[in-house]
């Protein structure tokens, strides 16, 4: 099992405490494409940036490939972000004054590669997702398809464990939509490629493996 | 820490972000780099305006006096060898009297006007080696070594020249004739030669006769109740003191120009000290100004700076990176500064210097005034840069990227 999730819980504190996760557990296999669904306020994007190591959970356990997560320091996580983790918003999240390539050889920079390999590696991904021709455009100058292909290439770049989505496809039109989600398909039957995926389109469900259905912060159905 | 990461996204963000801005940003920063070396410069040039008038016209660069219970220095051989000390200038023995000095116009006895004044007696070939009041002749000419009953006066005595003490001046004009009452109980007449002004006050309260003719006043020969020195390099005056004391002026009261500055010298410390004040003022805005920009920026990029953290750059690198656009603005804005001082402003000042009452004032942009500025401008810029960026960095994933 490359994620298991035991007694996960967030709880936003105030005058009134928000239960936003309530004792989740559950847990993915390597390769595996799973979508987290649920109606707004379901705590499906919650789930996602807890297991992303983007925020921290009030409690429980999240295991990813025998590393216990929560025992991890700000450096660690950062570290394991950039070498495990790929993410897909849904604003794209590109920096406006990086180019495509540029956009999608950061993480390998990061990683210390050196800058031939990194330039290689990132124009495959850029092929990869299909933009062979837009590797020096900046976001300003494409499509939001197509910047949400340069956000995935940049995402998959690092050779990730685990591709985290957050309703990749919601500001994108259904055509776009279509392209993104046989992507993630595609990468995944062909590269065995585990991905997490928030989406609220009920029609996404056919190209996933398995839908996790979320209800007022815990597991309603699998 | 990733340094060529933070270098790359530094350069890319200043090569592609908005050209306006960045113009406005190098802009601001080059004028408060220029802000803070004109004003130390400006001071300084003030300070040596005061300076030079006193070395110019008044004290030359070493003063020496009779020992405390004599009237004259009467060692007349070591008066005779200081002109041979390697690199001295010059040297201009003084005969000083404080006469009393009356004009009276129509020679009636009817308001005659007279004053206390300084007069000194000068041989005219020696002093145009150590002072330069030969320089400062407004009306008529100055002394000749023959000359008898000629007398040389500053514009303060003379009046009529847009002096301070017009009250108390002769109101004489060359070609007139005044009367000189000496100490010692002997009157002459003189004709006035010239008259002249220097930026100095003091100096402009003096008369001046030959040698000679003081000599023949007083009874004695080769002997000086002052004597001046000029040396080639101004600052150094105290070796040439103990060069002058093993001439055998054991006992005279000698001193460099700069102890005697009593008043100026203050005006010269308050104006170093209103300097530095402002030049603290000057790097403390800077530093503001770049806070201001890079919070701007990071405000801004709060955004970006989440999606970074998020896809694994560490709070270190993200705070270097603004950090180094900071350091960019800084650096850009002393180089142009710099370029502007040396290149544009300076020159100008030096074509056309500012009357101030002290003396022709000009820029005086020393080595250390630049590297101080520089110091301050890169400093200013490394600390403004640094806390907003680190806030930034130090916010959290969500919370940056969704507000």
């Amino acid at each position: 099992m490359i994620i298991e999730v035991k007694n996960l819980k967030k709880t936003y504190e105030g005058a009134v405490p928000t239960y936003a996760l309530k004792k989740i557990n559950f847990g993915v296999e390597k390769g595996e494409f799973i979508a987290l669904m649920g109606r707004s306020g379901s705590g499906k994007s919650t789930l996602l940036h807890q297991l992303g190591l983007l925020d921290t959970p009030t409690a429980g356990e999240v295991i990813m490939n025998g590393i216990n997560l929560m025992s991890l320091t700000e450096k660690q996580k950062s570290k394991f972000r950039l070498e495990k983790l790929g993410y897909v918003f849904q604003s794209y999240a590109l920096l406006p004054e990086l180019t495509a390539l540029e956009s999608v050889y950061l993480p390998l920079m990061l990683s210390n590669v050196s800058k031939k390999i990194y330039i290689k590696k990132a124009t495959e991904m850029l092929k990869k997702v299909g933009l062979a021709e837009r590797l020096h455009h900046l976001p300003k100058e494409m499509s939001g398809g197509e910047q949400q292909r340069v956000a995935i290439a940049r995402a998959l770049v690092n050779n990730p464990m685990i591709l985290f989505a957050d309703e990749p496809t919601a500001n994108l039109d259904t055509e776009s939509s279509k392209v993104i989600l046989k992507l993630f398909r595609e990468l995944n039957k062909e590269i065995g490629q585990t991905i997490i995926m928030v989406t609220h389109e009920p029609d996404d469900k056919k190209y996933v493996d398995r839908v996790i259905w979320l209800k007022d912060g815990a597991i309603e159905k699998e | 820490m990733n340094i060529k990461t933070a270098f790359f996204l530094a350069i890319t963000s200043i090569k592609r972000g908005n050209k306006g801005t960045l113009a406005m940003t190098i802009l601001i920063m080059t004028l408060a780099y220029v802000n803070l070396v004109f004003i130390a410069s400006i001071f300084g040039g003030i300070v040596e305006a005061i300076n030079k008038e006193a070395v110019d016209n008044q004290y030359s660069n070493i003063v020496i006096e009779p020992a405390i219970d004599e009237k004259y220095i009467n060692n007349k051989d070591a008066i005779r060898q200081i002109e041979t000390i390697p690199k001295i200038i010059g040297v201009s023995s003084h005969y000083i009297d404080n006469p009393i000095v009356k004009y009276d116009e129509h020679k009636d006895n009817k308001d005659v006007k007279s004053s206390r004044w300084i007069l000194k007696s000068i041989n005219p070939p020696d002093e145009k080696k150590v002072t330069k009041i030969h320089e400062s002749i407004i009306e008529g000419s100055f002394l000749e070594t023959t000359d008898r009953n000629q007398i040389l006066i500053g514009k303060e005595i003379a009046g009529g020249y847009g002096g301070d003490l017009d009250h108390l001046s002769l109101g004489v004009s060359v070609g007139d004739e005044i009367d000189v009452f000496f100490n010692n109980g002997i009157n002459r007449s003189y004709i006035v030669k010239g008259i002249f002004s220097t930026k100095s006050t003091q100096a402009d309260q003096m008369l001046f006769i030959t040698k000679k003719e003081m000599e023949s006043i007083l009874k004695v020969h080769n002997w000086a109740s002052e004597i001046l020195v000029k040396i080639e390099d101004t600052g150094n005056e105290d070796v040439y003191i103990e060069q002058i004391r093993e001439l055998g002026l054991k006992k005279e009261d000698i001193k460099k120009w700069s102890d005697l500055m009593g008043f100026t010298s203050g005006a010269s410390k308050s104006f170093t000290m209103i300097s530095i004040i402002l030049g603290v003022i000057g790097t403390v805005v800077a530093g503001v100004t770049i806070f201001i920009i890079i919070f701007v920026s990071v405000v801004n990029k709060r955004k970006q700076i989440g999606i970074l953290k998020a896809i694994g750059m560490e709070e270190d690198t993200i705070i270097l990176y603004f950090v180094i656009q900071a350091l960019f603005y800084g650096v850009v804005g002393v180089v142009l500064g710099v370029s502007l001082i040396l290149f544009v402003i300076r020159p100008f000042f030096i074509s056309n210097p500012l009357d101030f009452p002290v003396g022709w004032v000009s820029l005086k942009v020393t080595f250390n005034i630049i590297k101080i500025s520089n110091l301050s401008l890169i400093g200013a810029a490394l600390i403004g840069g640094f806390f907003p960026a680190y806030r930034g960095a130090k916010e959290s994933i969500l919370k940056s990227i969704w507000g």
